[in-house]
């Protein structure tokens, strides 16, 4: 059969659709459309009440509009609170002049309310924050932080529940309320939502022509690459056990290949039944020496403290600041050049495929003194629904350059936000390293150990020295 | 020879080692946070008031200012008042019950304040002291009074006994003595224990933490905490607060020197 | 007439103290009731407790250091200034600057001091040669403490100098005199009449500079947290730890008790030893 030009062309044209319209479709899962497939199960698009999030319907991967209230619903404005005074405890002596403005206004939109902030820097609001509020009934409003904190306080009666309430149904994205609930009743609204992820001088990485590593590999060889070109890979702030442990995060969320297997050797050697000499825990430990050993830390990391990490970053000496997006503030405060060059990624420490992109965590849980007044509470609750209200969260988020759980928050006005933003859209898991809840006993040796090792010390010796002194706080 | 030498090279290594880190604060007191770490010991690159500027106006400063005063002075005065009684008292008592209470007294100095905040923190709380500054005034004279009447009694007890036994085979009660002898002889050491006790109310940190709630009744140190975020502290402001803070401390140390140091010695010499 | 010192003493500092002593055999997390165990936690702490005979190490060593170097720096600069010279009153008033800071303060100048790779201490060293003093002081379980130490130590020396100057100037001169008529060399002039003259001030300084280190919780909280790896935890902050971050406030009560009688223990010691007399006797 002779074969005449328009049959090439007819064939050319079955090939060219063939491979096109496949394309075209993958191109059309790239646009989020509602009804439109997409690739990323669980992937999203926003936090607001017309976003989209990727579900299966029907075994396909479909975009759907997303529900991140307890309906569809629209946030619902704040309630009135009665006449009175009351205390506001918290840890953020940063995002005073903020939560004054926010204050200010509500207590424009209540005559007669007043409402005090009380604030302890971070370190002693962890130690001393629950002698305080359980004997002062006029801290009607305060925090807590996920985990020891928040069961501290669980334990000693002092959160109302507030399941019930409208705003918390409507106004809060559901998916961040996890932190905050017991036996399935809700007990507080965790406000901020963080991404402990790195981020990164995307300027730098621009100019110099590096691309982000996605494998545990390619991570070693960025480290390789960044050092020898003079630039602290990594500003990784060994010296603040709390920060330094934000990575920990990222090592356990693909430290295994589902997440049940991960949480329950997690819980085990918070228990006591798992040590941490085992593969399992040593192999985490054995990655902190690769990247030790690939020259991803600065000298002398463990004297590596929180003013000089952000500020090597600030400066343009290092390529990567590995806490998370509560450190953007930081950074652009020390320079302001730096505000529109960061950009955040997810931390992989697998060459398998990953099991999770990312990090989140839901903190900073408001919740109302269930051993105050009646009038107190009452109070409390409506400035809660106050900061609950978009407008509020929003003035807070800008401001402060935190991203918070509350629907329909523009992040437009603070492009150091919006450039994070794109992490919302992957996979994310909520911060293993909350997991661990003896932390005096456990979970801070532990890190300590992790820290020692990324410095340099013996895998083996530190790992030893540490079972026993885990096992000594255990038997206590 | 060796010795003028190395006395004046010991002198000066320690001299500098004073000097290099106070000047770190003074001078952050003008930097921002980024010259602070890059260069702690140069000059500032401008002398900018930002700083000072800034924490005037949002720290509002001359609430807390006051009220540190006001503790401070308050603490100080009623600490040397029950002090000297004490003192006095058990300086004269020659038998078990001074020793006893003298025992009693220097216990306090074996136990660290730390470890009290949670009891007192309680008791304060039924008591209704808590967020008030009668209350800090009254936590520093207990955790005070035990060095007061350690160096006081020690002072008292150096003196001489007849300028007391004089007074009182005259007929003279106690409290006469106390007022008119014991007292004015004790103005030196009873001078520098209160500067030294000023230092101490003056810097306390970790009471007026636990105590303090409201913004009206907040102490200097207090301040400070405002500049320890949760994820990085901002050293140009808390060098800032620092300085001012440590500002009437230098002034009275400048102009009461000789008080402070004869003091620290009354009861320690034994002549 | 010590009533209301009495009063107010006993209800503020040994009523909390007792209170503590009774929770020392308790377990109690701070929320939940107290629950009475015995002596367990004294019996765990001296059997058991790796931590606890690490911390009680770093605290004797630590200890030592501080009253060693204290008490012989400030005797050392208080022979060197003990006339009353303008140069001399200078140089007493330039060292006794540190005293009237916050601790506070003192631990965040020098944790800025420390830096191992920007700090002035380690710049100078690498400036004259010494490359190999330039360690990571606060990031370094060996070297923590010490860096620690130093600091106590450049914090009160001061007030320790002050102490022995008055010391010193009490000692009558017509006993140098006799030393030097006699042909004594300053060293020899220092081990016959200044050491021995001095000895009731060596006490004082010595017991107060033990009370110090052993209460010296601000500059660690400030500097290091007790890191890296407890290096730098004293007796004190790990109480503060076991009772505000581990919520063994029953444990830590039980902890607070022994460092008291560690530390009168020590204080009697030392009187023994320097002969001296803190009693009320006339």
């Amino acid at each position: 059969m002779k074969i005449n030009k328009n049959q090439i062309g007819l064939v050319a044209a079955l090939v060219t659709a063939l491979v096109i319209s496949p394309l075209t479709i993958a191109r059309a899962a790239d646009t989020p459309t509602l009804g439109r497939a997409c690739s990323a199960e669980g992937a999203n698009t926003g936090t607001s009440t017309d976003s989209l999030v990727c579900k299966s319907v029907g075994g396909k991967l479909i975009w759907q509009k997303v529900r991140l209230g307890a309906n569809y619903g629209t946030p619902v404005s704040a309630l009135r609170a009665p006449k009175g005074t009351i205390e506001f405890h918290h840890w953020r002596p940063e995002d005073k002049a903020v939560f004054q403005t926010i204050i200010d206004k509500f207590q424009d939109a209540n005559p007669g309310t007043t409402i005090n902030q009380v604030i302890m820097s971070s370190v002693d609001y962890t130690n001393l924050a629950y002698s305080k509020i359980n004997t002062n009934k006029k801290a009607a409003v305060f925090v807590t932080s996920r985990g020891g904190q928040f069961d501290q306080f669980y334990k000693g009666g002092l959160l109302k529940d507030i399941s019930d309430q409208r705003y918390m149904k409507q106004n809060v994205i559901q998916s961040a309320l996890t932190p905050a609930t017991v036996s399935g009743k809700v007990y507080g609204l965790p406000y901020q939502s963080l991404f402990n992820n790195p981020i990164y001088n995307a300027d730098m990485f621009a100019k110099n022509g590096w691309k982000v590593p996605t494998t545990w590999t390619q991570l070693l060889s960025f480290c390789k690459t960044a050092k020898s070109a003079g630039i602290i890979p990594f500003a990784w702030p060994a010296a603040t056990r709390g920060n330094a442990g934000q990575i920990l995060n990222s090592f356990l969320m693909n430290a295994d290949s589902n997440y049940a297997t991960m949480a329950a050797h997690v819980a085990a050697i918070d228990t006591g039944k798992e040590d941490l000499q085992t593969d399992w825990f040593k192999s985490i430990a054995n990655k902190y020496k690769a990247m030790n050993d690939a020259g991803c830390f600065p000298a002398n990391v463990t004297g590596y403290n929180d003013t000089a990490a952000p500020a090597d970053f600030a400066a343009g000496k290092a390529a990567i600041y590995p806490t998370g997006s509560f450190g953007i503030s930081t950074v652009t405060k020390l320079n302001p050049a730096m505000s529109g060059k960061i950009k955040m990624f997810g931390m992989i420490t697998t060459d398998s495929k990953p099991l999770y992109e990312g990090i989140t965590n839901n903190t900073f849980i408001l919740s109302v003194n269930a051993k105050a007044s009646s009038t107190d509470q009452k109070i409390a609750n409506a400035f809660i629904s106050w900061l609950a209200t978009p407008a509020m969260a929003q003035l807070y988020a800008v401001g402060t350059s935190q991203h918070v759980s509350i629907i329909n928050v523009d992040y437009s006005a603070n492009v150091d936000l919006l450039n994070v933003s794109d992490i919302m859209g992957k996979k994310l898991l909520l911060a293993p390293r909350f997991l661990f809840n003896n932390v005096n006993g456990v979970r801070n040796p532990l890190e300590d150990a992790l820290i020692a090792i990324g410095g340099g010390a013996d895998v083996n010796k530190t790992l030893a020295d540490t079972s026993k002194t885990i096992k000594s706080n255990l038997g206590a | 020879m060796i010795f003028n030498f190395s006395r004046r090279l010991l002198l000066s290594i320690f001299a500098i080692a004073v000097i290099i880190p106070t000047s770190i604060v003074v001078l952050g007191t003008f930097k921002s946070d980024f010259e602070i770490y890059s260069k702690p010991l140069a000059l500032p690159k401008s002398f900018s008031f930002n700083n000072l500027k800034a924490l005037f106006d949002t720290g509002n400063i001359s609430t807390p200012f006051k009220n540190s005063v006001i503790v401070s002075i308050g603490s100080v005065f009623f600490t040397l008042l029950f002090a000297t009684l004490a003192a006095y008292a058990i300086s004269r008592m020659f038998n078990i019950t001074g020793k006893v209470l003298f025992f009693l007294f220097s216990l306090g100095l074996a136990i660290p304040g730390q470890v009290n905040i949670v009891p007192i923190y309680t008791l304060f709380v039924k008591l209704h002291l808590t967020n008030s500054l009668i209350g800090l005034i009254l936590v520093n004279i207990a955790l005070n009074l035990p060095l007061s009447i350690f160096i006081l009694t020690a002072f008292l007890k150096d003196l001489p006994k007849e300028m007391f036994e004089v007074a009182s085979i005259d007929g003279a009660g106690h409290w006469r003595v106390y007022r008119s002898i014991a007292l004015p002889l004790a103005r030196p050491a009873v001078g520098a224990t209160a500067i030294f006790l000023f230092v101490i109310c003056w810097n306390d940190l970790l009471y007026p933490l636990m105590l303090i709630n409201e913004q009206s009744k907040k102490t200097l140190p207090l301040t400070l905490i405002d500049f320890r975020g949760e994820f990085a502290t901002s050293y140009s402001m808390l060098f800032t607060a620092i300085m001012v803070a440590s500002v009437p401390m230098v002034v009275m140390y400048l102009f009461m020197q000789k008080q402070f140091q004869s003091g620290l010695t009354a009861g320690a010499v034994k002549g | 007439m010590s009533l209301p010192a009495l009063l107010i003493y006993s209800f503020l500092y040994l009523y909390p103290s007792i209170q503590n002593l009774l929770y020392s055999f308790t377990r109690w997390d701070g929320v939940t009731k107290p629950q009475y165990i015995g002596f367990r936690n004294f019996t765990y702490m001296l059997s058991n407790d790796v931590l606890f005979r690490k911390i009680l190490g770093n605290n004797i060593k630590f200890t030592l250091f501080v009253v060693i170097f204290q008490t012989a720096f400030s005797l050392i600069f208080a022979i060197f200034l003990a006339k009353n010279s303008k140069g001399n009153i200078f140089f007493r008033t330039l060292f006794f600057f540190p005293t009237i800071l916050s601790s506070v303060s003192v631990g965040l100048m020098w944790t800025f001091l420390y830096n191992p790779n920007y700090g002035f201490l380690n710049a100078a060293f690498k400036a004259i040669g010494l490359d190999n003093l330039a360690v990571n002081w606060l990031g370094d379980s060996r070297y923590s403490l010490l860096a620690v130490a130093i600091t106590q130590v450049w914090f009160h020396t001061g007030q320790m100098v002050v102490i022995y100057v008055a010391g010193l100037q009490q000692i009558p001169q017509e006993l140098y005199e006799a030393a030097e008529v006699d042909g004594a060399t300053r060293w020899q002039q220092f081990k016959s009449v200044t050491w021995p003259m001095a000895l009731p001030t060596t006490a004082v300084v010595v017991a107060y500079t033990t009370i110090q280190s052993f209460r010296a919780f601000d500059l660690i909280y400030s500097m290091t947290q007790g890191g890296p790896l407890n290096s730098s935890d004293l007796l004190v902050t790990n109480i503060f730890n076991l009772a505000f971050v581990g919520y063994k406030f029953g444990y830590a009560a039980a902890q607070t008790i022994f460092l008291v009688i560690m530390i009168l223990l020590i204080t009697w010691l030392q009187r023994r030893t320097l002969k001296i007399d803190y009693g009320v006797k006339s």
